[in-house]
């Protein structure tokens, strides 16, 4: 048989003796993809049963087997490729290429190819699948509720997660806790009241964050992966406060209805915004200044490294909160409004909350103090009284970084629950 | 719609019941609309078609030429699949047994599949006769008869077939194309074992059947339908993959000469 003259070779195949269904046909796919209906694929096989192989696969993949010739101990078959397209999809990207960050490879600078184009507002109709890659028709779609851009995202959130990644530490390792001693009963009883009273606060951090991630459109990725780091953060603030409660002959104290009714509150907002501004900015800021408190009076080296490593991974959660808090409000001034009638709404809500509560105000003093002695109760509720006064003035601070002038920073600090978080 | 189609099919796999109920609801959008029962067998769907109870039968060759047989070439098909047009038969041998040409198959057991299967029983044995293998004379039959009255759609005496030539049981086997070509692309196939030795002429497969008395302005615009699905259309793809199409053809005819011959030879009936 001779050729068809009018058949367009677009691509060759020496396939030596491979088997059809030892890899032959990956080849004869793969090249026929690219190729447009009624151009030809050469394939030259020594395999004596490829060429009726390949004819009856032609049918069954929707392709032409024009013919197989004979020439010096091969054949030679031509398949014109037919009409199926075998996915539907536009074809994949090729020749992107990220730029080298010294040695490695940095999600700072993964905006490139189709990956760069971030929306404002991604499509109604979600996929599991990376920013950019081509969704095949009659994928089944999913629907995201946080799809706009300032819904969910920050400046610098790459750079965050590759700090976040990069600073992970184990709980079990990386805390001395062979260096733990029994205590001063009355100070280890303190320590447990404010290891439990930590506790409690980080599942609120974990379930804050946890409630929205499943809602967040993959077009944002890096916010559904920053956060995902955020939740492994609060993770392990809660084994590392729970074990220190329960590793030094104390154990879990009180979960007051006061923290309880608080940390409740911040599973209240429905948008993510929202929450988190409430959970990051104000809370985990004050958190800041409690961990560093708590750090600097710590009893013991154990617990000193708890407070000092849940501190740095709570900076990174603040920098998120802020940042979005000031992403959010630049792009939607009434951000700003709705933040505040947040704040005065959970204030109303937390008017019976007077304090962060006995136990904890007292155990806060006994701590940094040191003990119960009357020199050490002197010194511990001057250093508690000096904490409020740190947290209201950093408060100030991250607002007015959020976005926010003196006057409003200052009253909507004031309205924070005294509970802390 | 007034009238719509009632068409026939065989419940051969779980899957006959996605795949019409798709074509079902295509049909109510794109018009003709349809409705469909099923068969546990192409005997009694053929008795359905002659007796009226169904309009349509969607039939395999064998179901139709019984059909034709019973009506006295009373019927008419319709519509096919694109891949019922080329169906041939694979004889397959085991690699090592030397069986390099048509000729070595003499005297060596040959595997079949259900003895109503066209592709995998009833055509190997017809063109390997026109080939000068007498299946009587020359051959030891190894025969899977497999859910009989499904006429070899399940595919389970197909895989008996592959099988036994696989394990040395039989040194050659008989299966259809199609069933060859997806275990080659599922890379079931150990070269080392099994290999194709010969593919018989070509011949036609399944076809909607009806009564030649049917009113064409019923049947016309369910096959215009029909012919429009699209496999470039993410809604049709899932159904024609399942029904193992690419696209539908309206029906030729001239391809089931051989399994008319066949069944007489073979006094199938
Ligand atoms: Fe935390
Ligand atoms: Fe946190």
């Amino acid at each position: 048989m001779t050729r068809p003259i009018t058949t367009k070779i677009k691509a060759q195949y020496y396939g030596e003796d491979l088997g059809a269904s030892e890899g032959l046909l990956v080849a004869v796919a793969r090249l026929l993809d690219p190729l447009a209906e009624g151009e030809a694929l050469e394939v030259a096989t020594e395999n004596l049963s490829v060429p009726d192989d390949l004819r009856v696969w032609c049918r069954r993949a929707g392709h032409r087997f024009l013919n197989a010739t004979r020439e010096n101990g091969k054949s030679i078959i031509l398949i014109e490729r037919g009409f199926v397209r075998r996915t539907l999809a536009d074809p994949p990207e090729w020749g992107v290429r990220m730029p080298r960050r010294g040695e490695t490879v940095d999600m700072r600078d993964w905006q490139v190819g189709r990956h760069a184009t971030i929306d404002e507002e991604a499509p109604i109709a979600g996929s599991l699948a990376p920013r950019g890659a081509s969704i095949e028709e009659g994928a089944p779609t999913i629907e995201f509720s946080i799809r706009k851009r300032s819904d969910i995202w920050a400046n610098a959130i790459s750079e965050l997660y590759e700090q976040a990644t990069s600073s992970q530490w184990v709980g079990a390792r990386d805390i001395p806790w062979q260096e733990l001693a029994p205590l001063d009963e009355e100070v280890e009883r303190a320590v447990c009241q404010i290891m439990t009273f930590l506790a409690e606060n980080e599942y609120a951090a974990l379930y804050v964050p946890a409630r929205f991630i499943g809602q967040i459109h993959p077009h944002f990725t890096e916010a559904a992966l920053f956060l995902s780091t955020v939740m492994v953060d609060e993770a392990r603030h809660i084994e590392v406060f729970t074990k220190r409660a329960l590793a030094n002959g104390g154990g879990l104290g009180v979960a007051s209805a006061a923290t309880q009714l608080s940390l409740a509150s911040l599973l209240e907002p429905k948008d993510f915004s929202t929450a988190s501004f409430l959970l990051s900015v104000l809370g985990e800021g004050t958190f800041l200044d409690l961990l560093a408190f708590l750090e600097e009076h710590a009893p013991e080296r154990a617990t000193r490294e708890i407070c000092r490593r849940a501190r740095q991974d709570e900076t990174r959660h603040v920098r998120f909160g802020i940042a979005h808090a000031k992403y959010t409000i630049e792009a939607d001034l009434s951000a700003a409004r709705r933040f505040g009638s947040a704040v005065e709404a959970r204030a109303e809500f937390l008017k019976s909350v007077s304090g962060v509560g006995a136990l904890i105000e007292e155990s806060l003093i006994i701590y940094s103090g040191g003990g119960m002695s009357p020199s050490s109760l002197r010194a511990g509720t001057k250093r508690v009284a000096q904490l409020y006064e740190t947290m209201h003035a950093n408060r100030v601070k991250r607002l007015a970084a959020a976005g926010f002038n003196s006057d409003q920073a200052d009253h909507m600090s004031r309205l924070h629950t005294p509970n802390f978080m | 719609m007034t009238n719509p189609i009632l068409m026939g099919a065989v419940a051969y796999d779980p899957k006959v019941v996605p795949i019409w109920d798709g074509i079902r609801e295509y049909m109510k959008e794109a018009g003709p609309g349809m409705d469909y029962v099923l068969f546990s067998n192409y005997e009694a769907q053929v008795d359905a078609l002659l007796s009226g109870f169904i309009d349509v039968a969607w039939n395999t060759n064998l179901a139709y030429v019984r059909a034709q047989r019973r009506t006295s070439g009373h019927c008419r098909a319709l519509a096919m699949r694109d891949t019922d047009v080329d169906y041939c038969s694979v004889i397959v041998v085991r690699t090592d047994a030397g069986i390099n040409t048509l000729a070595d198959l003499r005297g060596r057991t040959l595997a079949l599949g259900s003895r109503d299967s066209g592709h995998a029983a009833i055509l190997p044995l017809y063109f390997l006769k026109r080939q000068d293998i007498d299946p009587q004379r020359d051959l030891k039959l190894m025969r899977f008869d497999l859910d009989v009255g499904k006429h070899g759609d399940t595919g389970a005496s197909e895989s008996a077939v592959l099988n036994a030539v696989a394990s040395g049981q039989a040194e050659a086997g008989a299966v259809g194309d199609p069933f060859w070509a997806k275990a080659l692309e599922e890379r079931a196939v150990d070269g080392d074992k099994v290999r194709l030795l010969w593919t018989t002429p070509t011949y036609h497969h399944c076809n909607f059947t009806a009564l030649d008395s049917i009113d064409e302005s019923r049947t016309t615009p369910w096959v215009e339908a029909l012919l429009k699905m699209d496999y470039n259309n993410p809604k049709h793809r899932p159904l024609l993959d399942m029904e193992g199409l690419k696209r539908w053809l309206p029906a030729q005819t001239e391809g089931y000469r051989t399994l008319f011959e066949a069944v007489e030879e073979q006094g199938i009936g």
